[in-house]
C-alpha cells in the first residue's frame, strides 16, 4: 500500500498541482483580445484526443480480456467451481 | 488473493484521475480565456423577443435584426429577453449564449476581418423561431 499511496503522490504533483495552478495562474485582471475560435476549437480538438485515446484502450481491454480468457484459449484454467473434467 | 498483484489496476485509476484533471484543467483554462472581457470592449445590449433581435450601442443607436461592429475591436454582448428563452447565436465567431427573461448573460468577441455573418437564434422559442435571424456587419473602422 505503500508503494501505492507514493505512486499516486508522485502522480498528484507532477500532473495534478501543476494543471489545477495553469488553471488559476493567470488571476483576474482583464482579458486580452484572442480568437475565440481557435481557443474553443482547440479545446475541442484536445478533448477529442483524450476520447478517443481512452476509447482505444478501454474497449482494446475489453477486446482483449474476451479474447484471452475465453473457454477455448489454449491457456484457459477452469475455475475450481468448473470441476477440472476438460 | 495470495499470488495476485493489483498494480496495473492502481496505475490504471491514476492514470484516469490524471486525465481527468488535465481535462478539467484545459477547459477551466479556455473557459477563463473566453470569459475575461477585455477593459476597452464597447458594450452592446442584445434584446431577444418573439421572433427578432434588437440591438442598443453605447451611444444610444438602436439597430434591429442587424448589427454593425467594427473590425478589430472587442464587443461585450449584454443579453436579455423580454419573452421567453432564446440563445443568441453568431456561429462563424462561435458565439452563443442563452438569452433568459430577467438574466443579464454576457458573452464578448473581437472580429478580426471584414464581412457579413449570420446571427440567429439557438433555442426553440415558438412558431416562428427558425426566422429569428439577423445578419453581423464587420466594417472598416470608421475613425
Amino acid at each position: 500500500m505503500k508503494f501505492i499511496f507514493g505512486f499516486l503522490l508522485i502522480i498528484g504533483v507532477l500532473v495534478i498541482v501543476p494543471a489545477v495552478d495553469f488553471a488559476f495562474a493567470a488571476g483576474d485582471e482583464p482579458g486580452k483580445y484572442l480568437d475565440r475560435r481557435a481557443v474553443i476549437w482547440n479545446l475541442f480538438y484536445k478533448m477529442m484526443t483524450v476520447a478517443f485515446t481512452v476509447g482505444s484502450v478501454v474497449s482494446g481491454t475489453i477486446i482483449w480480456q474476451v479474447w484471452r480468457f475465453r473457454e477455448s484459449h489454449p491457456k484457459a484454467k477452469p475455475t475450481s467451481y468448473e470441476g477440472t473434467d476438460w | 488473493m495470495s499470488g495476485h498483484s493489483n498494480w496495473p489496476e492502481w496505475i490504471y485509476v491514476a492514470v484516469v484521475i490524471a486525465l481527468m484533471a488535465w481535462v478539467g484543467a484545459e477547459a477551466w483554462e479556455a473557459e477563463r480565456l473566453v470569459e475575461h472581457v477585455p477593459a476597452d470592449a464597447k458594450t452592446i445590449i442584445v434584446t431577444g423577443q418573439q421572433w427578432f433581435w434588437t440591438f442598443e450601442h453605447e451611444d444610444g443607436t438602436k439597430e434591429i435584426g442587424e448589427l454593425h461592429v467594427e473590425v478589430g475591436k472587442a464587443y461585450k454582448f449584454e443579453i436579455v429577453s423580454t419573452d421567453v428563452n432564446h440563445s443568441f447565436n453568431i456561429h462563424d465567431y462561435v458565439v452563443l449564449i442563452d438569452a433568459i427573461p430577467g438574466r443579464v448573460n454576457t458573452v464578448w468577441f473581437a472580429p478580426d476581418k471584414v464581412g457579413e455573418h449570420d446571427i440567429q437564434c439557438r433555442e426553440y422559442c415558438g412558431l416562428i423561431h427558425y426566422n429569428m435571424r439577423g445578419t453581423l456587419y464587420v466594417t472598416e473602422p470608421l475613425s
